[in-house]
């Protein structure tokens, strides 16, 4: 019998789907740092995910990424709060591909979709940054539960 | 450093805000914030609602990082802190306290979206994300206005200009209109409204309001429910900005806790004024203890609160509380004029309304009437407007005296602070509302004139 995978497909498609995604790390003295990132792409195992974020931004997370592996990435949909937590390790990093543009468009472009239904005029989202995106690829060992109020922080699977 | 202070707009709530922490052992953890409270120069403050892996490593690991955008600009700046100690009391408890649980009770969440503490962080350092250096600097109108309009409007000279506009009004009717006329001349709010305390200990009621399609005079609020009913409860000013992701987020709260079987004792209330206001400031009016009543404004664009409005906000209140008490007393006070002035007429009436005679029904047991089966008022107003139809009706009485009334012992007007004034404006302001064709016309100081246009049909019940 194969072990249920770590990530469901609801959990897949709900973190495909163009989200406020926020990335934390610490770096060797022990100090928390993060990015956002554009968007996300969770691999046939179930168990491994790619995010996609600003070249400028990832300077200081791999950086971090060498001295402590560990990860955490909050996906959030803004209109409803719907949140859960990845965390995992560091497995490897390279160049966003030409070919992959367009998937962070769409999932930026939704992105934006939802900051617009918060109040945030699209005006406003002009100045972010998104392309050139490195990606970062993580190997997924816990899930959790982020919707705040009751249970959140709990295991989600 | 970048001054905490020139990050005013990012510490409204407008955009959410990210925590960013880690353990000892370095696994970092991620959290959104719904509010950043600036402190002072030096410290912020994080609302702790639940007890959650930010809280745990913060208690391992001091460090933390929060992720703050400029509302105008979505430029972003990062904040190294350092946690320092949670606060259960004090002004800035109370201040995010009061602002939580308005929400709270707008969401029926009222004793479970609530503060635990405020956890306060020493602010290391400040620094623009580079990457994300946001639009413009100084853009075209976004969220409504441009930064220059933003700019408070809170002034010495503001404050000033509103004093002598209302010392002119020459009774506490046309004050009470007078405050929210001013508001909108000088400082631009447009939406208010302004409720006094009622008859119950633990109630306000709308006696004007400006800015919405229907009055909503009499509309009652509880202490406690609300930033009206918050502010109230506190006696202290509550700013909310952001309205709508706050309302989001205390939904989401809301949801959670329905699947989990959590349930408020409290029942959700509806938001005071405008169907979706992005900003509420709700301001005492109190004269040394007493709560005369609150003054709510409320803006449907992202109304951004300034620090120093604190100061300008109180000041206001207490000045309104004391005009107002002020006129209540020079009511009371002053012997009714003999010289009748001129008086307003009840409101045209067409044919058919003169021919159908008024259905008026008192509710004994409730002090409740009815005007043609739609609920007109209660407590001492329907005592008092029970009183006036039936005196009418014995003997013709068209002019009656404050002091009069006061002297009633069927009324049951208790001897001190009896806001008998505040009362008949209530329902002088119901029945324009409600009534147009029973009219009650100031002739006089103490002094007011009944008029009925149209056949009334008395009916008492149990």
């Amino acid at each position: 019998m194969t072990a249920r995978p770590l990530i469901s497909d609801e959990i897949a498609d709900f973190i495909e789907s163009g989200l406020s995604i926020n990335v934390g790390t610490s770096s060797k003295a022990l100090e928390p740092d993060g990015v956002i990132a554009w968007a996300a792409h969770v691999h046939e195992d179930r168990s491994q995910i790619s995010i996609y974020l600003h070249k400028d931004a990832a300077q200081a997370m791999l950086r971090n990424l060498h001295v402590h592996p560990e990860i955490a990435v909050l996906f959030e949909r803004p209109t409803n709060h719907r949140a859960c937590q990845i965390k995992g390790t560091f497995v490897s990093t390279r160049n966003a591909k030409p070919a992959e543009q367009a998937k962070v468009a769409v999932q930026a472009d939704r992105f934006c979709k939802e900051l617009e239904g918060i109040g945030i005029p699209r005006a406003l989202l002009a100045g972010l940054p998104i392309w050139p995106c490195q990606a970062v690829q993580i190997r997924a060992t816990e899930l959790f539960e982020q919707t705040p109020g009751p249970g959140a922080g709990e295991p989600l699977r | 450093m970048i001054l905490l202070e020139s990050l005013t707009p990012c510490f409204q709530g407008l955009l959410p805000s990210w925590l960013y922490t880690c353990s000892l052992s370095g696994v970092p953890n991620v959290a959104i914030l719904s509010h950043v409270d600036y402190v002072d120069s030096r410290h912020v403050a994080l609302s702790f609602q639940f007890f959650n892996k930010s809280k745990r490593n913060i208690a391992e690991n001091p460090k933390a990082k929060i992720r703050l955008y400029d509302p105008d600009t979505m430029k972003a700046y990062a904040l190294r802190l350092r946690f320092v100690r949670t606060e259960t009391e004090g002004p800035v408890y109370e201040s995010m306290r009061l602002r939580i649980e308005a929400i709270a009770s707008y969401s029926g969440l009222k004793g479970i979206f609530k503060l635990l503490g405020a956890d306060i962080y020493e602010v290391l350092s400040v620094e623009e994300i580079a990457y994300e250096a946001g639009i413009a600097a100084e853009p075209r109108a976004v969220m409504g206005r441009t930064r220059a309009e933003t700019r408070l409007p809170f002034t010495l000279k503001a404050l000033q200009v509103i004093s002598d506009q209302i010392q002119q009004a020459p009774t506490l009717d046309r004050l009470l209109d007078s405050i929210l006329e001013t508001l909108e001349n000088i400082l631009g709010f447009r939406h208010s409204m302004l409720l006094l305390a009622s008859e119950s200990p633990d109630r306000l009621e709308m006696i004007t309001s400006r800015g919405y399609p229907q009055g909503g005079v009499g509309s009652e609020v509880r202490f406690g429910e609300g930033i009206i009913g918050m502010v109230a409860e506190a006696r202290k000013p509550i700013r909310i900005a952001g309205i709508l992701r706050q309302m989001l987020y205390a939904a989401a709260v809301a949801k959670r806790a329905q699947e989990r079987g959590l349930h408020s004792a409290h029942r959700s209330i509806p938001l005071p004024g405008l169907a979706n206001p992005q900003s509420q400031l709700g301001i005492p009016l109190v004269v040394r203890d007493d709560l005369i009543g609150v003054l709510c404004i409320e803006t449907d664009d992202s109304y951004r609160f300034h620090e120093e409005d604190r100061a300008y906000i109180e000041v206001l209140g207490g000045y309104l509380a004391i005009a107002i008490q002020n006129a209540l007393l020079r009511e009371r006070t002053e012997e009714p004029e003999d010289r009748l002035q001129a008086t307003s007429t009840p409101a045209d009436l067409s044919d058919d309304c003169k021919r159908t005679p008024i259905k008026v029904e008192y509710y004994k047991s409730d002090e409740c009437i009815l005007v043609d089966g739609e609920y007109l008022v209660r407590s001492l107003p329907a005592k008092i407007l029970w009183k006036l139809l039936h005196e009418h009706r014995a003997g013709g009485a068209v002019e009656f005296t404050n002091r009069r009334l006061r002297l009633d012992k069927t009324l049951n007007l208790p001897e001190f602070k009896d806001n008998l004034e505040s009362r008949l404006i209530l329902l002088r302001r119901r029945l324009e509302e409600r009534c147009p064709e029973i009219h009650i016309a100031q002739s006089g100081r103490g002094r007011f004139r009944l008029e009925i246009g149209g056949d009334v049909a008395l009916v008492e019940q149990p």
